[in-house]
């Protein structure tokens, strides 16, 4: 078994340099699509052994991670002196005092350095499936953008996902500041690819704004040594009862803000749009972002019910709702995705912060289904762009005349995060049915006010979006259906696929795969039980029927839009009142939300402040 | 469960009645005599006799797909499974009026169908927030079970209830809630630019709407059934006179109203009731 998670870490890395050396791009292609059997294998054969398992390392292998912290500290202290950009030497500077501290104070105790358990095989399974179906995707994307650099970009991101796998699988803190900072490391190098100004300065503000996070883990690390004197994660969920300090606990909880997008460290995550598509595809849906729920749901046992849990259950709850408003401003596609997984990571951090075995089962399906739906949603993007040169709101008008496809994968994407019955839903529905039992905390009110209005602000944008995308200036007359390039198909039916299936069986989905993470999160799986597509929770009931019909009505509209033409009924031009006017439609911009837009970066700088002052108990 | 399905297929019939009484009472509120109460039956037989005149089909089609759409969700909620699903298919059903309002090149109906976005924005957090209420005092969110259960929300809960009375007029489109029709202003919205039997879905759509929204007020008297047919008559009484008393507001002042006032008032009476249990 231990073998197979070194596989599982290094064989990603073994295909991105394969894919790096090889000169042909047939080859590449090849060794890229190998990556999708070959990590769902290794992630299969995990599946079936006895976890969590405890891997012990030899001494030299942590020696060696200690020197690559410290050359990778370097490297961005390079890069920090070589763009002079202060704020990146500054912190690379802080880290290396850090890094040093702590390695001074570090008591050397005999433990396992890696911890594989279901919660680690659940982000490998998603690695393995979404983020290999991204790096086949970005291969054909590379061949139409520059052919040339396509090796780096596949390779980095063939790279990112061994990255990913290890930093999902570490037990020991120190190794776990050292992965996180080289995700911070693969992002920037990813964001900087284009190598033009605005790529430069945008990959610079991720990596300094990572770097807070890295500097929070190491002062984390500080702090657990000098309350607990212990650094690994089992140790520190193994400490019973009342925790003598909450310090090392607020500001991991910090680090995971950061990673993941949370106002007001959000612009690192929007900057990210500069770089080609796969990119932001990879960042928003199987690597990088996740780690922040990841983290959450690591701690969850021990920060639950305190009051570090209900402050990140406000904090992240306003960044769902105002992520979600602040979308509603914005023109650009890519830019209105961007904010809606801020918001929906908010909604995944939530969730996990209120740890309940419910509540943590409505976690995973958020970063599951999340996953998945993010992953199409940017790779049509990235199809929108190259095929059909639309990046802005106003390119995608009438598009579904162009790209009917397109629009209407798009569209599925956005439902499955709004609508019935699709597993975004359910696990809101869980979330509020859950919260609903605690309505005498504020934090829980807190929480059940952001989940339902947040939910309507994002039903709004998406449905904004798609009534842009689906208008029509008459009947489809000549009817055709677009050509894509087999390799696009290839990695985005398979994710459509899983969306609709997924989300039917999500009643055997949520018990048979979902529950069993949850009890070794929580250590109790969530009261909840399938009766053939019925799911049933503690409290009611979400019928098969209901799952269906809604489905049903659904995927109805697509077929008979394409078949049925009311053939007896007369044509007529839309109502003008008489009036002879050139029409140029476009959509609400919803500008007077950004007048709001300083309130709420205040609020969320407050927010942060007081989760860590308050949460972390700094007081 | 039979007398659910028997009561949504006669939805239609039910809402037309409604509606009858309903422009009766207005025309008495303003001093005339009003039409027959047959009057919404009438106009759909004429309704059905009209040239069908369509923009293109997928548009008329989802005329169609409104009706059905309703019409399913209003059998969720009759069925007696739970509310909160039985919320979020009422925002299904509302996804196919408002694609199809904007699938055409109209400005009235893409306003319109931006607007009914936004009469969503409005009132779905209180209808969420009075289920979360609702299963405070009944300890269920099945619908079956609150409708059996000895307390009477009415009781525990009148802040939500006033709440929930207020966001009527959205969800119904009336005065001075009604910006996503607006007669005077964008012609109906996204209505606008049906005709025919096309039309008539979403006529007896809208039917359908006045029994589900109802509904949530019936809800309010758990298993005392005489009361809640009397919280419905006087709600209905009560919508119809402010509908009659108020002049439009615009979306802005109605989001507001709702998300300002509305939601603090649920909320209020939410976290008093919990503390007080607990």
């Amino acid at each position: 078994m231990e073998k197979v998670v070194w596989a599982l870490i290094l064989i990603p890395w073994a295909l991105a340099l394969a894919v790096f050396i090889s000169p042909w791009h047939r080859l590449r292609q090849a060794i890229t699509f190998l990556s999708l059997p070959v990590l769902v294998y290794l992630t299969y054969l995990l599946s079936d052994g006895s976890l969590p398992l405890l891997i012990h390392t030899p001494h030299w292998v942590s020696q060696l991670i200690t020197l690559y912290d410290f050359l990778l500290l370097f490297y961005f202290l390079y890069q920090g002196l070589k763009f002079r950009s202060f704020l990146v030497s500054v912190l690379s500077l802080f880290q290396i005092f850090l890094l040093v501290w702590v390695l001074l104070i570090l008591p050397h105790r005999e433990g396992a350095e890696l911890l594989v358990d279901r919660l680690t095989l659940f982000m490998y399974w998603i690695v393995a499936t979404v983020g290999t179906l991204i790096s086949i995707y970005a291969t054909k994307y590379m061949e139409q953008e520059n052919l040339e650099r396509e090796n780096r970009f596949v390779s980095v991101l063939l790279w990112f996902l061994g990255v990913m796998n290890f930093a999902v699988s570490v037990n020991n803190l120190e190794w776990f500041f050292a992965l996180f900072e080289t995700t911070t490391l693969a992002s920037y190098v990813l964001i900087r690819f284009r190598w033009d100004e605005i790529s430069i300065k945008n990959a610079l503000r991720a990596l300094w704004m990572n770097q807070v996070g890295g500097i929070a883990i190491l002062l984390a690390i500080l702090f657990a040594v000098k309350y607990y004197g212990v650094y690994r994660f089992t140790e520190i969920l193994a400490i019973k009862g009342h925790l003598i300090s909450m310090v090392p606990l607020g500001f991991l909880a910090i680090s995971a803000l950061v990673k993941g997008a949370q106002m007001p460290f959000h612009r690192w995550l929007l900057g990210a749009m500069v770089a080609p598509t796969p990119v932001s595809a990879i960042l928003h849906s199987a690597t990088m972002v996740k780690i922040a729920p990841y983290l959450i749901l690591r701690l969850s046992p021990v920060i639950k019910g305190t009051l570090l849990a209900k402050l990140l259950i406000i904090t992240t709850g306003f960044v769902f709702v105002s992520a979600g408003l602040l979308a509603l401003t914005q023109d650009n596609f890519k830019k209105i995705l961007a904010y809606s997984t801020i918001s929906l990571l908010g909604l995944m951090m939530l969730t996990g912060a209120m740890g309940s075995s419910t509540a943590v089962l409505a976690s995973l399906l958020l970063i599951l289904f999340h996953a998945v739906v993010k992953a199409l949603l940017f790779m049509e993007a990235g199809v929108m762009e190259k095929l059909f040169k639309a990046k802005y709101l106003e390119d995608i008008r009438r598009l579904v005349e162009r790209a009917p496809v397109t629009v209407f994968f798009v569209s599925i994407g956005f439902m499955s995060m709004t609508i019935v019955p699709y597993g975004i839903f359910v696990a809101k529905w869980l979330t509020l049915e859950e919260a609903s039992n605690f309505l005498s905390h504020g934090a829980y009110v807190g929480s059940i006010i952001f989940v339902a209005t947040g939910g309507v602000i994002l039903t709004l944008l998406y449905f904004k979006i798609i009534g842009v995308m689906t208008r029509k200036r008459e009947e489809f007359f000549r009817f055709r259906l677009e050509k894509l390039p087999f390799v696009y198909l290839f990695s985005t039916v398979p994710l459509v696929v899983f969306t609709i299936v997924g989300s039917i069986f999500i009643a055997l989905l949520s018990t048979k795969l979902i529950n069993p993470v949850v009890s070794q999160v929580v250590g109790s799986p969530a009261p909840i039980k399938a009766l053939g597509l019925t799911l049933q929770t503690g409290v009611s009931e979400l019928y098969g029927w209901q799952i269906v019909g809604a489905f049903t009505l659904l995927l109805i509209v697509p077929v008979c839009a394409y078949f049925i033409h009311f053939s007896g009924t007369d044509r007529v031009f839309t109502y003008t009142c008489g009036e002879r006017v050139e029409l140029n439609l476009g959509t609400y911009d919803f500008l007077c939300i950004s007048q709001v837009e300083p309130l709420v970066e205040t609020v969320s700088v407050a927010l942060f402040v007081l989760t860590l002052v308050l949460g972390g108990g700094l007081v | 469960m039979s007398l659910a399905l028997l009561i949504t297929l006669l939805s239609p019939v039910i809402g037309g009645f409604v509606y009858g009484v309903e422009r009766i009472l207005r025309a008495r509120m303003q001093g005339r005599v009003g039409p027959p109460l047959l009057q919404p039956f009438y106009d759909f037989f004429k309704l059905l006799e009209k040239r069908s005149m369509v923009i293109h089909s997928f548009h008329a089609f989802m005329g169609l797909m409104y009706l059905l759409g309703t019409w399913f969700s209003l059998y969720v909620l009759l069925s007696g499974g739970d509310i909160l699903i039985a919320i979020f298919f009422h925002l299904l059903s509302l996804a196919f009026l408002v694609v199809g309002g904007f699938s055409v090149r109209s400005s009235y109906s893409i306003l319109g169908s931006m607007r009914e976005l936004l009469h969503m924005v409005a009132y779905e957090p209180v209808f969420v927030l009075a289920a979360a209420g609702l299963y405070l005092i009944t300890g269920t969110f099945q619908i079956s079970q609150i409708l059996h259960s000895d307390k009477l929300p009415l009781l525990y809960l009148p802040l939500v209830f006033i709440a929930l009375l207020l966001t009527l007029p959205s969800v119904l489109k009336k005065s001075p809630f009604d910006v996503a029709e607006a007669h005077q202003e964008i012609i109906g919205g996204p209505e606008i630019e049906y005709s025919g039997k096309f039309y008539e879905a979403i006529y007896t759509a809208k039917w359908i709407e006045y029994v589900y929204a109802f509904f949530f007020v019936f809800l309010f008297a758990g298993g005392s059934w005489w009361l809640g047919a009397l919280l419905v008559l006087l709600s209905f009484f009560l919508v119809n006179l402010i509908d009659n008393a108020t002049a439009r507001v615009n979306f802005r002042q109605m989001v507001a109203f709702h998300w300002c006032v509305l939601i603090p008032l649920v909320v209020i009476n939410l976290m008093l009731l919990a503390l007080w249990r607990s």
